[in-house]
């Protein structure tokens, strides 16, 4: 049975002395216990919007309802129960990494005898042990992230907002990071609301998404159901020597043609053709994919506006 | 499902706090011997070389004055760029997120800096007056005298660095507030040399009752202008607390 945990009616954002809209009339549901992502350009509203939704930005238009109540009247559910971590991967003061984890455990409402269990865990949960007693300030962008990480997890919140949990990361560390999102996800129920640009890996864990355009939500659905409506053609990737591309049918076109790299959309009752048409010693490397979170992002974030199913609607 | 979480109590939450800013020792503690303790040391030392003479009213009134610029360097001016920096870096967000009181960490803010002060504070006040060759004669009142000095110039430093633009900004306003205050009133020259019209404006500085409440403490002479330097201090904490409480939305506009 739906149990809505954020209720976002009409919500809109003007910055003073701006005449622009950093957001408009979002309407938006999200269920308690999902993973929701949030996909858009850089200046679509995607950080305007979770900051209102965690209470540090005031809304021009709309309400924001934490558990059916207006976070405008009662701030301190939303700090009680929501653990937020920023874009920009901020000094915590000049506390020591096992510091900034008891402290903010302490103060969401841990025993100090469980925020002491709860350092131990997340600095093994993000292997960073190592960094246990050195200094945020002295951390690479990389590790402060994860110390960000470990920080907005401190205290088991059920709910988790993350503005680009994966910002300079290390391939490794961004497995690391999806993997334990999904496994808290899983294990404690916890609702993850997250903005991203690595469409590609989130989608591993993304249960809905929505995306983000000029201020708008333009699109909100569940990914496979999205890209059914927006393209259900193939992607094949050939990589090939630079200069020397491979023959292919004549009627197919590359959407991407770069140096040693071509990409075309087909159907799949064309495949077995251009699999017995195609010289394999003419090519280094061939790809077949279905459409990814990343091109259903590019499709609304690059290409012109169009509607399609579900996402045409804004909310779920 | 209902989520309940509990709140943590208020001094708790303060007593957090407290310990979280008390970290700022790993930074400012250099500072604070260099820009709080020694130079106004070394003004002292420079002042005590042509003042010796003026007489030991005129001694009073320097080392007083400069017991008030350590208090401003050490605590004011730190505060303006703490405030800077928990706004500009995102510190406060980090703050507003959490299930605490913001008044909570506004005294937790300025509890913290005046311990981190203290030191340099009381080392100018004891080694300040044997480079001036005072004979003092501390009464017990300096206990509450001094954190009752501090808490407006603490204050004052929360105020400008809640509203500046940038670090820039916020140490050029802090820098000139200052000096103003130092200029105005009686806190570092004895009244007599001072114009009019800047007595007048020195009453309206905390900087003026903190060197008068510093004096009389300080020279064991407790008199009833002494009470109404400490209500002053007290008035004066009180409103300024008060603009900052206000002044410090985390939920930006």
């Amino acid at each position: 049975m739906p149990n809505p945990i954020f209720e976002l009616q009409n919500l809109g954002k003007q910055y003073p002395k701006t005449e622009t809209w950093a957001l408009k009339n979002v309407d938006l549901t999200i269920q308690q216990g999902e993973i929701f992502g949030l996909l858009g350009e850089n200046g679509a509203g995607k950080s305007t919007l979770v900051k209102q939704i965690v209470g540090l930005l005031k809304p021009t238009t709309g309400t924001v309802l934490f558990q059916g109540e207006n976070i405008s009247t009662n701030p301190m559910k939303v700090s009680l129960n929501v653990g937020y971590m920023p874009q920009k991967a901020t000094s915590l003061n000049h506390m020591k990494v096992s510091e900034a984890i008891y402290y903010t455990a302490h103060l969401r409402g841990l025993t100090r005898r469980d925020a002491r269990k709860e350092v131990e865990r997340l600095l093994s949960l993000w292997q960073i042990e190592n960094l246990k007693d050195k200094n945020n300030t002295k951390l690479s962008g990389g590790q402060q992230r994860l110390v960000r990480l470990a920080v907005a997890m401190a205290g088991r919140l059920p709910v988790l907002i993350l503005d680009e949990p994966t910002n300079d990361l290390d391939p490794m560390r961004r497995k690391l990071a999806w993997d334990n999102l999904r496994e808290l996800n899983q294990q404690d129920g916890t609702t993850i609301i997250f903005i991203t640009h690595d469409a590609l890996e989130a989608e591993k864990i993304i249960q809905r998404v929505g995306i983000m355009r000029d201020g708008g939500l333009i699109a909100v659905g569940n990914p496979k159901e999205l890209k059914k409506a927006v393209d259900q053609s193939l992607r094949l990737d050939l990589f090939f020597e630079a200069g020397k591309p491979p023959a292919v049918p004549d009627r197919l076109e590359p959407v991407v043609d770069q140096e040693g790299h071509r990409r075309y959309m087909v159907d799949w009752d064309e495949i077995p053709q251009i699999m017995a048409q195609l010289n394999l010693d003419e090519i280094d490397d061939l790809r077949l994919n279905s459409a990814s979170l990343e091109d259903l992002y590019l499709h609304y974030t690059v290409e012109p506006k169009t509607a399609a199913g579900e996402g045409s609607q804004h909310g779920a | 499902m209902e989520l309940k979480r509990q709140q943590q109590p208020f001094l708790i939450q303060v007593w957090d706090l407290f310990l979280i800013e008390l970290t700022n020792w790993r930074w400012t503690w250099l500072y604070n011997v260099v820009v709080g303790t020694l130079t106004p040391l070394l003004s002292m030392f420079a002042f005590s070389i042509f003042a010796r003479d003026s007489g030991p009213e005129a001694l009073q009134f320097i080392w007083s004055g400069n017991v008030i610029i350590a208090l401003m360097f050490g605590l004011q001016s730190r505060l303006t760029s703490h405030f800077v920096y928990l706004r500009l870096e995102g510190m406060l967000n980090y703050f507003a997120t959490l299930p605490i009181k913001k008044s909570a960490l506004i005294l937790a803010i300025i509890a913290a800096f005046f311990l981190i002060a203290l030191p340099s504070t009381l080392a100018t006040i004891f080694v300040g007056a044997w480079i001036l060759g005072l004979t003092i004669s501390p009464s017990p009142m300096l206990l509450l005298v001094v954190p009752l000095c501090a808490i407006p110039m603490a204050g004052i430093g929360a105020l400008i660095g809640s509203r500046a633009r940038n670090y820039n900004d916020a140490g050029a306003t802090d820098l000139i507030v200052t000096f103003v205050m130092l200029a105005i009133g009686p806190v570092l020259v004895p009244p007599d040399i001072i114009p009019n019209f800047m007595l007048f404006l020195g009453r309206f500085s905390p900087a003026t009752y903190a060197a008068s409440a510093l004096r009389a403490a300080l020279n064991g002479v407790i008199t009833p202008a002494f009470w109404l330097d400490l209500g002053m201090l007290a008035l004066i904490s009180a409103i300024i607390i008060g603009i900052v409480s206000r002044t410090i939305d985390w939920r930006e506009a």
